[in-house]
């Protein structure tokens, strides 16, 4: 056990989502922990970066203009070291609807990538994005599409066959566009129908006032398991306006529960070729999806991404390897010239 | 295959063709082809492209059944090969230099997926009539798009072809081809495009120096779909407001002041007193930003209005001399 490979994880935003869902499984699965030992280390959103004992480094920081000083600092400390950077967040919608100087945020991430040995892209969606922006070279540029341990929801009853309960799972933000989902379930008819809302945030109020107290809408609130939530839903719908990567897609999948999502970045990759993709973000494009998805039966073709985490396992042990391998080598040769 | 193509729908176009095809012949940039949308003429437009595209091999036809202006476009997009397509109107006309600019600053600047200019506004003949649109050409964001359209006519852009596939969508109605432009628009079916590119797209519109398309404007015909003309872009706005619904909330009342604004400005041209005073008061209702951002051009109109509206057409000639522009 102590020759394995020593990995830490560093992560700058410990608010429950996403990112710290899938650092909780490369923590626990065991595939993961068959070839190398990863630890995570929580860091300060601003300020200096700790001195790190690792065989190598993988960043899930959040990039911004103030990161980029400390993030120098952090590479020129561990100069022969290996360091990766997950990117959770930044993707060509996320930068359409919120960055304002584009030619800016282009140059802060070709800055930051820069520092990194590989970056790794979540989805072949926000890769194709990087490669177009030409943000990081193709040599360090690496694919992992996101993992979380999916037995859980594989092994949920199957949905009803009629369904009769949407879902929608996530963080009450502009992001995940329940606005739109509420807006064209409340022009859907059929009394039967309900609209079941997972999760907490910003715009709750909004959502609520919206749902205008359409008795067929509920607020579920934040539940602590995933399954949970899918279980008790039929279809699961995910409006997103930008999704690097999209988990729930990815859950619903192994919970056999249709998903329909709207086509940005790397969502509808991640929702499996099952999905229903609604193009655009226009209210009756979504009111038409959720009436066909809601009339007919079910298909049962959905494949329960079954080797999503293996998959996910075995290209963590590429890229560690790859790098840690390249390591030793520079590393020897170093000493080499030093002897010499 | 060429470097560049440019699509030129043509519906019943016979009168201006002829010059439109022999303006993009005699740009100094050649690697390029027109692709021809003829629209389902009834006139002799198909055989003029035909002629044309004799003299000049890069020249092609395209015919379909009438699917109107977006529809033309559309298929001339499918039908484009090029890199980077260029868009001229079958009666405006491109400055022989326009598609070198255009592919250079494309070249130049990779974060770039429209590339438009100025344009000098000619009258039926093709000559000047002494104004212009001027835009913006650097920093131009959505709300730029927007509220004062920079791009400012169907025949002033050059886009990557990338740019235009992001934005392109498969209506489950269709059975031919994506959709570029949205073909259930009319009117606005321009500012529809550009805005949506703006806004869901991580590309940059962006303009290069000089006025060179050559934009003809009908004195006729100017006020009679006014109403359907602001109907069409409150459409687009209906259309786009769920994608972006904080942008719209900050910029809507504002980009809806300069659209009432312009319509009264039409209608000033139009001699329409009562319909300029009724527009611009509303667009002065709906913000006042544009009497900051572009104060003397929102007091002229303001003025205008009135004066047409109390004196007729008499007063028109001595404000569009001394204070500028109606067309724009």
């Amino acid at each position: 056990m102590s020759s394995q490979t020593r990995i830490l994880h560093l992560l700058d935003d410990a608010t429950p989502g996403g990112v710290t869902r899938v650092l909780d499984h490369i923590r626990t699965c065991p595939l993961m922990g068959r070839t190398a030992q990863h630890k995570v280390q929580m860091v300060p959103k601003h300020g200096t970066l700790p001195e790190c004992e690792a065989d190598m480094i993988v960043s899930h920081l959040s990039l911004n203009w103030r990161r980029v000083p400390s993030l120098i600092a952090f590479r020129a400390r561990h100069p022969s070291l290996p360091i990766s950077h997950v990117e959770h967040s930044y993707t060509e919608m996320f930068t359409a609807l919120n960055v304002r100087s584009k030619l800016r945020f282009f140059a802060m991430l070709r800055t930051a990538y820069a520092l990194f040995d590989s970056v790794i892209a979540v989805s072949e969606g926000q890769a194709k994005w990087m490669r177009r922006r030409q943000l990081v070279t193709e040599r360090r540029l690496h694919v992992i599409p996101s993992a979380v341990a999916l037995d859980g929801f594989r092994s949920l009853r199957a949905p009803n066959a009629q369904p009769k309960i949407i879902g929608a799972i996530g963080r009450l933000h502009q992001q995940k566009g329940f606005d739109i989902l509420i807006e064209a379930f409340r022009q859907l008819e059929g009394q039967s129908l309900s609209l079941h809302i997972y999760g907490t945030g910003p715009d709750e109020a909004r959502l609520r006032a919206a749902a205008n107290g359409d008795p067929r809408i509920r607020f579920m609130g934040h539940v602590a398991r995933s399954e949970d939530a899918l279980e008790a839903v039929d279809i699961v719908a995910m409006p997103s306006r930008w999704e690097a990567f999209g988990l729930v897609a990815l859950e619903a999948r192994a919970a056999g529960r249709p998903v329909i999502c709207s086509g940005v970045d790397g969502l509808s990759m991640s929702a499996g070729p099952s999905a229903t993709v609604v193009q655009g973000f226009g209210v009756a494009a979504w009111q038409a999806a959720l009436q066909a998805a809601t009339a007919k039966g079910q298909h049962t073709s959905q494949d329960r991404a079954t080797s999503c985490e293996s998959d996910f396992a075995q290209a963590w042990h590429h890229l560690i390897q790859s790098h840690t391998q390249h390591a030793a080598q520079t590393l020897s040769s170093e000493a080499a010239t030093a002897m010499a | 295959m060429p470097y560049a193509s440019i699509v030129v729908p043509a519906y019943n176009a016979e009168t201006t063709l002829f010059e439109t095809l022999a303006s993009l012949s005699a740009q100094t940039f050649g690697d390029f082809e027109v692709v021809v949308v003829d629209d389902g003429s009834t006139d002799t437009t198909p055989h003029i492209a035909r002629l044309q595209a004799r003299r000049d091999p890069r020249i092609r036809l395209v015919r379909q059944i009438n699917r109107g202006l977006a529809g033309a476009r559309n298929s001339g997009i499918a039908a484009a090969t090029g890199e980077v397509i260029g868009f001229c109107d079958a009666d405006d006309l491109w400055r022989p230099e326009k598609l070198a600019a255009h592919v250079a600053h494309l070249q130049a600047c990779p974060e770039v997926g429209l590339s438009y200019s100025g344009s000098a506004l000619i009258d039926e003949r093709s000559l000047p009539i002494g104004h212009a649109q001027r835009p913006r050409l650097r920093g131009v964001m959505a709300e730029h798009v927007f509220k004062r359209n920079p791009v400012g006519n169907g025949s002033a852009p050059v886009i990557r072809r990338a740019a235009l596939e992001d934005i392109m969508w498969w209506p489950s109605t269709e059975t031919q081809r994506a959709w570029v432009f949205d073909e259930t628009f009319r009117q606005s079916e321009d500012i529809e495009c550009w805005l949506r590119m703006a806004l869901l797209s991580d590309w940059m519109l962006e303009g290069v120096r000089g006025l060179l398309t050559e934009y003809r404007v009908n004195p006729g015909g100017l006020s009679a779909n006014m109403s359907a003309q602001l109907a069409s872009w409150e459409r687009m706005v209906t259309k786009l407001r769920p994608a972006a619904p904080a942008f719209f909330a900050l910029h809507e009342p504002a980009a809806r002041a300069y659209q009432l604004r312009y319509l009264a400005r039409r209608a000033i041209s139009a001699g329409d007193g009562p319909a300029a005073l009724s527009h611009i008061t509303r667009a002065f209702a709906q913000s006042r930003r544009p009497l900051a951002e572009e104060p003397l051009r929102t007091v002229t109109t303001w003025v205008a209005a009135h004066a047409t509206a109390r004196f007729g057409d008499a007063p028109l000639r001595f404000a569009r001399s001394v204070l500028g522009s109606a067309n724009t």
